[in-house]
């Protein structure tokens, strides 16, 4: 932090509904990167911590949880701030030193917004230089409820995300959906795809060794559009566990686990909703 | 019982199979699988029938191999087997051997195997941790072909390690579309086409040469200088990488086809490539060397639009059985079929049975990019393995017909077959 600055922060550190300070902004800009599939975004803060949300087509919905704890400085003065940003000017200001820096050099990073209406403030500093970013905030946009609610979760598998990583990588994108088969009788987790190169399944079966946890009670056999699925790679390559579940509705919702530079963890969870047409029972 | 086969790889075998349908997909959007007793093998042809790929494994390849043929339940048949007959689309295919590293890498047991009933093609992948991903992929039903061309004959013989020769290429420019081989007894130089460097476009022009000495086998037996397209040279390379078996090549003069080979205790490729025939001004130039006696030339075929038949070249396909569709949609009376089998050339190599007028197909091959094909000859073709013994009665009219049309009573028809037993020819003049 620039001397003449600190002199003054306190008092200023008042006019500031956020005020969050990061000794590697690495640890914030790699778990915004795991749901960057869409220019904007909403924050939200509170005391414990801020929560970035994006959304597609109303059908799709990327939450990044980026707790107080993960910040050496974090104050929030109301009771929770919201705004909308451009996330990929936001990425781009947080990697203004570049995005794979020196090792052993950290770009430090403080971050503040007065409220509505102002700019969000980027105070960044890697080897006593200093960069300050404002960037224009905007009306923040209801975002979607999916209602996703442990109680009616039909069926919860908890996978270690090597295992995943290569059958996203390799998805059949002429494939314009995602089918997840997941069952207590074989074959247990099954993803499919319906592309030009026929039909592709892959099957985990619920006693291998990357299978943390196998909890299913009923069949379930639901499709989701393998174009919104897709963005999700994004945060599976930097996690080291998911959890996927369904409802009785056939919501989908993916947690990934991600630990970050310092060993702590935080999570980023996607939500999806189901194709409406029921597939027949294919194999 | 209906045709079928199964087999199952390791890892590094399933590497070495990717890179085989990598290199055919360099040829064609096309692929057969076509099992024997001799194994595995993947055919394919390029659209304007100028480049054909074989690659066959043999049955020690691979860890399990199992096939057979169509047994027919009327026993008065003359021809009581039929090989599997499955083509399948590259596009269906090819991704599936796209990330040969990880595939060598994590799978432990690969397994092929048809479902002719369902017309199917099951590919399995057994990775780690019990992880199994199965690719279902539908074939049509079609006849493989296979290119009648005794690369034994010629009188150049080249073999060298693909290494040598994949370090020469990386000096072409990605945009280069031929090259041409320059032999004389002592030197081999390959470079840029001359044609193509006409193209100021395209500025430049590269020549590479490599001393006799650096060559497994070097035999030369007229200084010769030919043409050819310079993709499915690369491909063979990519698929050489992968077995570390020297290449060979074998040619003669301008226009007869050139082969390229790679002979492996377990896998033998063969791609035989349509060279530039020379301008029809020396089409004195002995040109039909590698056929036996007593054929003769027939002219080309394929016309194209504004442009003279070019002269020499040679076409001459025949196939027993028009290619049906999956499930074709008015079942072919043998008269249509027959009409079809004379006149393949005419049309795209996909397997549509309908007619094709002349005009139309000019305008079909009028495409960028196949301009380079202008003047290459082409290859004769036979179908491989057998079919109704009727068939065989009637191409010539078939062909006549096809011919008649360019005023040339010249008609050659090479048929080859191979029933298991042995390779006939069938030669009409």
């Amino acid at each position: 932090m620039p001397l003449l600055t600190q002199q003054i922060q306190d008092e200023e550190d008042d006019q500031y509904s956020l005020v969050a300070s990061l000794d590697n902004v690495r640890n914030l800009s790699t778990i915004l990167k795991a749901i960057h599939f869409r220019e904007h975004a909403t924050c939200f803060a509170t005391k414990n911590g801020i929560k970035v949300t994006v959304e597609n087509a109303k059908c799709v919905q990327a939450n990044a949880f980026i707790q107080a704890g993960i910040f050496q400085e974090f104050k929030v003065q109301e009771e929770s701030v919201t705004f909308r940003i451009n996330l990929t000017v936001l990425l781009d200001c947080l990697s203004i030193f570049g995005s794979s820096p020196m090792p052993g050099t950290l770009t430090a990073l403080r971050m503040c917004y007065q409220g509505y209406g102002y700019p969000l403030m980027l105070f960044l500093e890697e080897g006593g230089v200093v960069t300050v970013c404002k960037i224009n905030t905007q009306e923040p946009e209801e975002t979607l409820d999916f209602d996703f609610c442990s109680t009616n979760v039909i069926n919860k598998i908890i996978l270690q995300s090597e295992g995943l990583r290569e059958a996203f990588s390799e998805l059949d994108m002429t494939s314009e959906v995602l089918q997840i088969t997941m069952s207590p009788d074989k074959p247990y987790f099954r993803l499919s795809t319906f592309g030009n190169a026929g039909s592709s399944h892959l099957d985990y079966p619920k006693d291998s060794d990357l299978m943390e946890a196998f909890h299913c009670n009923q069949t379930q056999v639901n499709r989701y559009k393998i174009s919104l699925l897709k963005p999700s790679t994004k945060a599976l390559v930097l996690s080291c566990k998911v959890s996927i579940r369904t409802d009785n509705r056939g919501f989908l919702s993916l947690q990934y686990m991600i630990r970050n530079e310092d060993g702590q963890i935080c999570f980023v969870e996607y939500y999806c909703c189901p194709d409406e047409e029921v597939p027949e029972s294919e194999s | 019982m209906a045709a079928m086969l199964k087999c199952v790889m390791s890892g590094s075998q399933v590497k070495v199979f990717g890179k085989a349908v990598q290199a055919l997909s360099r040829i064609s959007d096309e692929l057969w699988l076509d099992p024997s007793k001799k194994g595995l093998a993947l055919r394919c042809v390029n659209s304007s029938r100028s480049a054909y790929g074989c690659v066959l494994f043999s049955p020690v390849f691979f860890q399990h191999y199992q096939w057979s043929a169509l047994v027919k339940m009327n026993e008065n048949e003359l021809d009581p087997t039929l090989n599997l007959k499955c083509k399948l689309g590259m596009k269906s295919i090819l991704p599936i051997f796209r990330c040969l590293n990880s595939l060598e890498r994590n799978i432990e047991k690969c397994q092929i195997f048809t479902r002719s009933d369902k017309c199917k093609v099951v590919i399995q992948f057994f990775y780690r941790h019990g992880i199994k991903r199965t690719h279902n992929i539908c074939f049509q039903e079609s006849q493989p072909l296979q290119v009648i061309f005794d690369k034994n004959v010629c009188t150049n013989t080249l073999m060298i390690q693909p290494r040598l020769l994949a370090d020469a290429i990386v000096l072409f420019t990605s945009s280069q579309e031929e090259v041409t081989l320059a032999v004389t007894p002592l030197n081999f130089c390959l470079k840029s086409s001359n044609e193509e460097s006409m193209d100021l476009s395209n500025a430049v022009y590269s020549e590479m040469f490599v001393g006799s000495d650096e060559f497994d086998f070097f035999q030369i037996g007229m200084d010769t200088e030919i043409t050819f397209c310079f993709k499915e040279l690369k491909g063979i390379l990519t698929f050489s990488e992968a077995t570390h078996a020297p290449i060979s090549i074998y040619f003669d003069f301008p226009g007869k086809p050139l082969a390229l080979s790679i002979d492996d205790m377990l896998v033998e490729a063969n791609f035989i490539l349509a060279t530039l025939a020379e301008e029809p001004s020396r089409a004195s130039s002995p040109q039909s060397l590698c056929l036996s006696q007593k054929r003769k030339r027939s002219d080309l075929i394929e016309k194209k639009a504004g442009k003279n038949v070019t002269g020499q070249a040679l076409e001459c396909i025949s196939r027993k059985a028009a290619p049906r569709k999956l499930y074709p949609k008015k079942t072919l009376t043998n008269i249509s079929a027959l009409e079809n089998c004379g006149s393949p050339a005419m049309k795209r190599a996909d397997g549509d049975v309908s007619e094709v007028s002349e005009s139309s197909v000019s305008n079909t091959e009028e495409v960028p990019g196949s301009l380079c094909l202008r003047k290459f000859s082409c290859i004769f073709f036979g179908a491989v393995s057998s079919d109704q013994q009727e068939h065989f009665n009637h191409p010539f009219d078939s062909l006549a017909k096809a011919s008649d049309s360019e005023e040339d009573m010249n008609n050659v028809c090479c048929i080859k077959e191979f029933n298991g037993s042995g390779t006939k020819y069938f030669c009409i003049i």
